[in-house]
């Protein structure tokens, strides 16, 4: 049990008031707290399968500040090992992807199995005698490892529920990307990475529930006919959180008046296929409404999937799928590891096209997204202040909303998104979590 | 005069447009076919032919052609571009220029060039900057007389990105 602090009694309280302290973004004791209690015990995104296809490939990633190797091993297996020797602490593997039957420290030449086996250590006799055991001193695995729909997810808590019981009732709507197509998701290369002075939190505020930002944050592509002009355009929609789990999505369909093709503007034979591999007849018919989806993941996953194009002046639509993890690196300052994902099975023009969209709109020069990383640096910034830190921001929208009573789907949904709903429920998980 | 005075001069002018926030400008020292790449690097182990190790191939952090580099700066434009509005400053160091030897193609009179770019960046009123180092590979074309830029392909020295964005040309 965790000591109620004063800053912990705020913000339970501020959860239910809606109204929190900005220093929640730029503070050494809520990071040190954080890192313990949130990213010491989630389900936290390595990888997807995609990356590391063969025996032997391996991406290097990232829980918290522990460096782990993801790889899979001859025997087909997925592993995520510690990159740290047992004998004295070095990096066995320094590369950030490759593939490797073995891993080699380059200190003392131990010498590990892919599956983690110690198998070599120079003079092992002569050094350590007969009493050495190298079964004892394998690679330390991360404590959970589990895989949803190709998704790799890893858990530093032993004690920690299954993935399946952390993913909840999210798993109805990432099934709306992960089954569109029964061939599965295939990443378009290795993910984007850059370095914010931001919190994650911030980031994931405005995938988990902020279309309220695209009017101005993206007003130049407003004004470049990309965004529709129309101030309400990102209110329609499902704001859908599941309560007691902190994720939460939005469903957004197409605005009254606006002509936008069906099912994200995917190609009519990527419809038809979805048609079979969705798990429900309500997934498909949300999916074919859906013109933008975004999911976040408790803690640090986001994903965005709209309906977009490779540029202004395209005719057609051209979706895009990304995946991204809010790395921490420390108090106001982040890491974004940045994916772009396709259907295996898309056509071949769709996969460079899609490709297109997502860069020249998302990831580290996207139109759409230096807008949203200067802002929230900014932000950041001010959360920092001595006068600043101690504001209470504004979590008040939509607080008299009441839900949907028609939602297909599950979670709490509300038929509009211009609301704090899903950041109330994130951040009423994220206190809980502080606490216990 | 010569290719490479008239390549040195190109290199300039262009550094002295991007610094300068001079984009139109800019555009107009492109081919209609222009290709700009900015691949991601990753940390790979040593090729063993060296050469640039960890260039990867299927993801970039820019992929560029005529209509989506027209975009970019027509966003610039709007008045709204809050990631470069106000402007950052930006100082495009262009050194090691190797010329090479022109060729005639069914495009006409091209030249590969090589030069090596240090982009210093600051923003706000913080005293703070960011580098970024790169080697870029480029494929001037001759257009009407003077040198236009074809193709080029920036290869970064930075696997993470020192940066919150890459709002700007490199």
């Amino acid at each position: 049990m965790a000591v109620k602090t004063p800053m912990l009694e705020e913000l339970v309280k501020g959860v239910e008031e809606g109204l929190l302290p900005a220093r929640i973004f730029n503070d050494p004791e809520l990071f040190a707290l954080e890192q313990e209690k949130i990213f010491g015990r989630s389900w936290v995104y390595l990888a997807h399968e995609s990356e590391i296809p063969k025996p032997g490939d391996y991406v290097l990633r990232y829980v918290g500040n522990n460096p782990y190797i993801v790889v899979r091993g001859e025997d087909g297996e997925v592993r995520a090992l510690l990159d740290m020797c047992r004998h004295r602490g070095m990096r066995v593997c320094r590369a950030e992807m490759g593939n490797a039957s073995h891993f080699r420290c380059p200190f003392h030449g131990w010498t590990y199995r892919n599956d983690g086996a110690l198998v070599g250590v120079p003079a092992e006799r002569e050094a350590f005698g007969p009493s050495f055991n190298k079964a004892e001193w394998g690679l330390y695995p991360i404590p959970r490892l589990e895989v949803f729909d190709g998704m790799i997810f890893g858990n530093l808590d032993p004690q920690a529920p299954s993935l399946e019981e952390w993913l909840g009732d999210i798993r109805w709507y990432l099934e709306l990307i992960t089954k569109r197509s029964s061939a599965g998701l295939e990443v378009l290369g290795p993910p984007q990475r850059w370095v914010v002075n931001t919190d994650w939190k911030l980031a994931l505020e405005t995938f988990i529930s902020d279309s309220y930002h695209t009017l101005m944050t993206h007003r130049s592509l407003i004004e470049l006919g990309i965004a529709p002009r129309d101030a309400k355009y990102a209110m329609y929609g499902e704001q859908v959180h599941i309560p007691g789990k902190g994720h939460g999505s939005m469903v957004i369909g197409a605005p009254p008046g606006a002509k936008l093709p069906p099912f994200w503007g995917y190609p009519e034979e990527m419809l038809e296929r979805a048609k079979a591999s969705y798990p429900s007849r309500e997934q498909f018919e949300v999916a074919r409404e859906t013109r933008i989806l975004l999911i976040t993941v408790f803690p640090n996953l986001s994903i965005h999937n709209p309906i977009r194009k490779p540029d202004h002046k395209y005719q057609g639509a051209v979706p895009m799928l990304t995946f991204r993890v809010w790395h921490p690196l420390g108090p106001g300052k982040i890491e974004i590891f940045s994916w772009a994902l396709v259907e295996k099975d898309a056509p071949e023009w769709f996969k460079e096209k899609t490709r297109l969209s997502y860069l020249r709109f998302f990831g580290s020069s996207g139109t759409f997204e230096q807008d949203d990383t200067e802002i929230w640096s900014l932000v950041t910034q001010n959360a920092g202040s001595s006068q600043g830190r101690g504001l209470r921001l504004c979590y008040r929208m939509g607080m008299d909303l009441t839900p949907d009573p028609n939602w297909p789907g599950p979670g709490v949904a509300y038929g509009i998104n211009f609301t704090d709903a899903n950041l109330r429920n994130f951040y009423r998980r994220y206190v809980e979590m502080l606490l216990s | 005069m010569d290719v490479t005075r008239e390549v040195l001069d190109f290199l300039h002018r262009e550094a002295a447009l991007l610094d300068e926030g001079r984009y139109r400008e800019w555009l107009s020292l492109l081919t209609e076919d222009v290709v700009y790449r900015v691949p991601v690097r990753l940390t790979r182990e040593r090729p063993p032919q060296g050469g640039y190790g960890g260039v990867a191939e299927g993801m970039l952090h820019m992929d560029e052609d005529r209509a989506s580099l027209e975009m970019r700066v027509a966003r610039l434009e709007t008045g709204f571009a809050w990631a470069e509005d106000p402007p950052s400053r930006l100082r495009h160091f262009v050194t090691n220029v190797r010329v090479g030897e022109p060729v005639r193609t069914d495009r006409g009179e091209e030249v590969e060039v090589r030069s090596y770019l240090l982009l210093f960046r600051s923003r706000w009123d913080k005293p703070d900057f960011t580098f970024l180092s790169a080697e870029r590979q480029d494929l001037l074309r001759r257009e009407n007389g003077g040198w236009k830029l074809a193709r080029r392909l920036v290869i970064l020295d930075h696997s993470t990105l020192p940066t919150h964005n890459l709002s700007f040309f490199l």
